[in-house]
């Protein structure tokens, strides 16, 4: 940074809250894996973070979390969609705005609150009244067809995450093609693979976050 | 060279700001960040302006960005966003048969839609050929009439 100006607010205006970082994706795909490594790198560099997680009738992937070791369990908060998981992350996001301003008043410090939709299709998107930015997670063994399939998270999100790497030989998916043909549908939006079961790609992740929402040094 | 911008200051069609930003406007001082579809709705983003400078937008969650907002303003310079036109593909559905399929097309797709006479207006927020290949199979058979698509300005 080689020249900063910065306004101080006045005083009715609430200075800015945390990052709220939308993460979408099929059921299956790594979500609630890569946010369980998402975690512990942010820790690293003085990230403070917390969690709401979306889960069509259970609290399943929050208590996932709060078991994990990772994160102070009330830093976790479970959103049960009750339907679609879609319909609360962007139709009616309202459920997890009320969760994410309930985190952010408890929690001041805490610099960035991922948000986690329950497990969806092709076609799920964040609504930006809910998240400033959003990622999308497909996964190799969903098939290395999915980004030429257009789907609107694939298209739209904000970085695509292809996790699953290590999986890629074992069901005959061309990585490289597949992430040539995400490239070529994304208008130069980024994509980033991830092996998040050996914790690979993750802090790429965490340096495109940082550049492009959070913006502190990487 | 980058800003950090926390809040927006005001509107440009204010009166505070409007005789400042026309003299800064004269000197070359004002720089403008183009904001485009959806962005508009972010209260943290990352965008440059038409001079080059980035700026590192992160609001409060009350604020909101929109046309003629002003994110810096000081001796010699100031931003302000402006809100690119919006493009939208004109349809016209043959019938009212095929008026009906259409807007249950549209909705299911989640479509962003307006209404315009006998015309459906659909918000382009990604590249005119997706939509035209989606609506393929109502064009192939005349269900649905391809009209210009068109800017509107926000």
């Amino acid at each position: 940074m080689d020249d900063t100006v910065t306004a101080d607010p006045p005083a009715r205006v609430q200075p800015a809250s945390a990052a709220r970082i939308g993460i979408g994706g099929p059921v299956g795909s790594g979500k609630t894996a890569l946010i369980e490594r998402l975690i512990p790198e942010l820790g690293q560099r003085g990230i403070e973070c917390a969690v709401v997680t979306n889960d069509l009738v259970t609290k399943e992937d929050a208590l996932r979390l709060q078991r994990s070791g990772l994160i102070s369990p009330d830093r976790v908060r479970a959103v049960e969609a009750g339907a679609c998981p879609h319909t609360i992350i962007r139709e009616d996001p309202t459920l997890n705005i009320a969760a994410a301003d309930e985190l952010s008043r408890q929690f001041p410090g805490a610099s960035v609150i991922l948000i986690e939709s329950g497990g969806d299709n092709l076609a799920s998107t964040f609504s930006l009244d809910l998240v400033d930015y959003w990622m999308f997670v497909i996964d190799t063994a969903g098939g290395d067809d999915i980004p030429r399939k257009r789907g609107p998270g694939v298209v739209r999100s904000d970085l695509l995450v292809i996790n699953k790497t290590d999986l890629a030989p074992h069901v005959d998916v061309d990585l490289d093609l597949m992430q040539e043909q995400a490239d070529a549908v994304r208008s130069g939006r980024p994509v980033i693979l991830t092996n998040c079961r050996d914790n690979q790609g993750i802090t790429a992740v965490v340096d495109q976050l940082c550049h492009d929402v959070l913006f502190v040094d990487a | 060279m980058e800003v950090r911008v926390s809040q927006i200051l005001g509107f440009a069609s204010e009166a505070a700001f409007a005789g400042r930003l026309h003299d800064l406007g004269h000197a070359g001082g004002v720089e403008y960040v183009m904001l485009a579809g959806e962005d508009v709705h972010r209260r943290r983003l990352r965008a440059r302006t038409d001079k080059g400078t980035d700026c590192l937008i992160a609001l409060p969650r009350e604020q909101c960005l929109g046309d003629g907002a002003v994110l810096l303003l000081d001796e010699d310079r100031a931003v302000v966003v402006r809100l690119a036109d919006e493009r939208w593909l004109a349809v016209r559905p043959r019938d009212s048969a095929a008026a009906l399929e259409l807007g249950y097309f549209a909705g299911n797709l989640h479509w962003r839609v307006r209404f315009e006479g006998d015309h459906l207006l659909v918000a382009l927020e990604g590249p005119e050929l997706d939509y035209i290949d989606r609506l393929r199979h109502f064009l192939d058979d005349g269900r649905v009439v391809l009209s210009e698509c068109h800017e509107q300005a926000p």
